[in-house]
């Protein structure tokens, strides 16, 4: 009677813990979907501090205002350069989709036009920052396949999430590794590779609770292969602003 | 088998906290009273924007008509940006200027038009008051109009002058006028008035960059003015501003701000004397721009009629191919002109001048403070090329240095061969704020 009780015993345990890990290529998914649904909110809006490093150590110093109005693939958002002096007022205009690649122009008060940046111009660094133009983009959870990859420590204990850009998805990277906080479901950082290399690692730091909302207020773009780095600090962020469909237009950015 | 229950139940639960221990989702968090909110970027009251530039210009080279080699310049511009509420936003730009080759006019006035032959010490660059209501912006004042998505010529530009005094190193001048414009999704409906033109700055007769025929050099030049009429203009574009394309169709009815040069013989004073003439024009133009995975293709195209007949009717276009691989952007294309009827004219028309020709730019982000950039135009006749080389750098927040080199040669006959003893340097300081 022990041994077979001993026997049904393992035998149903080893279904659970089959069940278990198909479950948990599932859960990749599920995680990804869950940290999009957490972060999720109508509008965002912050101010932003930039530090880019170069590889001899320079640094150099910019700000921007950032405004999104829409969540996860379907928003639009307004980037605007405060500082410095001669930057001031360039604009960048973000229109996601959730089935394609986002619609982006670019505002030069310099020369008063504003400039289409094409599929191809995605990969350049967003005004000489560590930032892609893809990088600013919003990524929407059903634009990639997942697999669930493992558990490690970042930060704090994370999910290890594999994100491989589907089809309709054209993408300067490979596939991205993304390690998710299993207390907040935080992103705590991403590697993005080209091919089998990384050639970009976001970390997110000091995440705090924002009205419900846990934020990375200082992020992290590191790019590998120039070994250069910049470093953007969040302030005055809020969620759920009122924010008009009218200032995210071509229009708005051309106005000052 | 009490403890292999005991075991398969830790089993069986452990594996069910795996799949199911997510932490409890939060409540969606309500909008701030906008007590309770920072100050919002987008509605921000005041700006301000502005630069010290001091430019010097070196020419190897004298011209029949222009002894000096060295032309030293220092601009100062302010720009101020007033947003008092979310509907209606103001700006005013000012602009003081120094020269030293007489580019510069003399008196000390406040200038508004920028009609004069020189440019005006102390000028209103900018006053706009704007005004938007959901998708509808209007423009009132004295403004930046462009039309256009290419980038080395634009034949549908037609509200925004240039400043020619340098032919090749020019600067777009502001027109006064009202610019309503309604956007409605992927479509954008815009309307221009401006109540009197505002002509392009021609190259000063008797400097360089007006280039005396060789058997007319000993012959004096006298500036016989400007001949502009009141009547006003007016233009209409139709863009959609699409995922796959883009593309504007646009009409003008005004003036070419780009004169015909009628000559006179004073056999008095035994001079030629010269008279700019904006002649009536009206344009119907098309702009396209193709964005794909490889290159982004652009096209611009604009047909110039002449209501009074005083004027040659052509066709400008242009094709150009960019593309951006790293730190590199690369733009090549072609500009073009027919001919549909020609008349016995004498235009002074850069735009014109180069067409026929292979044009092409590359630029290098060499670090966040540094880019090289170099851009030439070759005639199709080979008649006429131009180099122009570029390196640009920051230091600090405020300070940039800019160095220019120009080459230019061909025929005489030709519109860029002309200019051939105008290749030069520059070097530029710029302090912004």
């Amino acid at each position: 009677m022990s041994c077979i009780g001993f026997f049904v015993a393992f035998v149903s345990s080893w279904f659970t813990v089959a069940e278990s890990r198909v479950v948990a290529a599932d859960d990749a998914r599920q995680i990804v979907e869950e940290a999009q649904k957490r972060s999720n909110s109508k509008s965002e809006r912050y101010e932003g501090v930039l530090q880019s490093l170069d590889a001899n150590g320079r640094t150099t110093e910019k700000r921007w205002t950032f405004a999104r109005l829409g969540s996860h693939g379907a928003s639009k958002s307004v980037i605007r350069f405060t500082s410095p002096a001669e930057v001031k007022g360039v604009a960048l205009l973000v229109v996601n989709h959730p089935d394609r690649a986002s619609d982006q122009w670019m505002w030069t008060p310099a020369i008063e036009r504003d400039r289409r940046i094409a599929l191809q111009d995605r990969s350049t660094r967003f005004f000489g920052t560590d930032f892609s133009f893809e990088d600013l983009e919003e990524r929407d959870v059903n634009q990639y396949d997942y697999a669930l990859l493992g558990e490690e420590m970042v930060g704090g204990a994370c999910w290890k999430v594999q994100s491989t850009p589907k089809q309709s998805r054209s993408s300067q990277y490979t596939k991205s590794v993304v390690w998710i906080r299993k207390d907040t479901f935080a992103f705590a950082q991403i590697e993005s590779y080209v091919k089998d290399q990384v050639v970009r690692r976001m970390e997110y730091l000091d995440i705090r609770n924002v009205q419900g909302i846990w934020t990375a207020r200082e992020t992290v773009m590191t790019d590998l292969r120039r070994r250069s780095a910049t470093r953007l600090r969040l302030e005055k962020v809020e969620y759920n602003v009122p924010l008009r469909d009218e200032d995210f237009t071509l229009q708005a950015i051309h106005r000052q | 088998m009490r403890c292999a229950l005991v075991v398969s139940a830790l089993v069986i639960w452990s594996s069910g906290v795996a799949a199911q221990n997510l932490p409890p989702l939060q409540p969606i968090p309500p909008v701030l009273h906008p007590a309770d909110r920072g100050p919002d970027p987008l509605a921000s009251t005041i700006s301000q924007r502005g630069f010290i530039e001091g430019r010097v210009f070196l020419f190897p080279h004298m011209a029949p008509n222009d002894t000096t080699r060295g032309i030293a310049d220092v601009l100062f511009r302010e720009e101020i940006f007033l947003k008092p509420a979310r509907w209606i936003q103001f700006a005013a730009g000012f602009d003081l200027r120094a020269n030293s080759h007489d580019q510069v006019e003399d008196q000390w006035r406040l200038d508004f038009t920028d009609r004069g032959v020189r440019r005006p010490r102390a000028a209103i660059r900018r006053l706009t008051a704007t005004l938007t209501a959901r998708g509808f912006n209007l423009d009132i004042g004295k403004q930046f109009i462009r039309w256009g998505r290419a980038d080395i010529l634009n034949p549908t530009d037609r509200f925004a002058p240039r400043d020619y005094l340098n032919v090749i190193d020019t600067d777009f001048l502001p027109v006064i006028g009202a610019h309503p414009s309604l956007q409605i999704g992927e479509e954008t409906f815009e309307a221009v008035w401006v109540p009197q033109l505002t002509p392009s700055r021609l190259p000063l007769f008797n400097q360089r960059w007006t280039v005396v025929p060789p058997d007319a050099a000993p012959a004096p030049i006298e500036d016989g003015g400007s001949r502009i009429s009141r009547r006003s203009e007016y233009g209409l574009r139709w863009t959609h501003s699409g995922g796959r394309f883009e593309t504007a169709l646009s009409y003008f009815d005004g003036f070419n701000h780009l004169p015909n040069i009628e000559s006179r013989v004073l056999p008095a004073r035994r001079a030629v004397e010269l008279t700019r003439v904006y002649p009536a024009i009206r344009t119907y133009g098309a702009d396209m721009i193709i964005p794909s995975g490889w290159f982004t293709l652009k096209g611009e195209a604009a047909y110039f009629t002449s209501p009074s007949g005083a004027s040659e009717e052509y066709g400008l276009y242009v094709v150009e191919i960019e593309r951006q691989t790293g730190e590199w952007m690369l733009d090549a294309g072609y500009a073009g002109e027919v001919v549909t009827s020609s008349r016995n004219s004498f235009p002074f028309a850069p735009e014109r001048g180069m067409a026929r020709s292979i044009i092409g730019r590359a630029s290098y982000t060499v670090d966040p403070r540094r880019t090289i950039a170099i851009e030439g135009a070759a005639r199709e006749s080979g008649q006429g090329v131009y180099v122009k080389g570029e390196y640009s750098a920051a230091f600090g927040q405020h300070w940039r240095l800019t160095m220019t080199g120009v080459a230019i040669a061909g025929d005489e006959d030709d519109f860029l061969g002309q200019y051939q003893r105008n290749s030069h340097g520059s070097i530029a300081f710029r302090l912004s704020f």
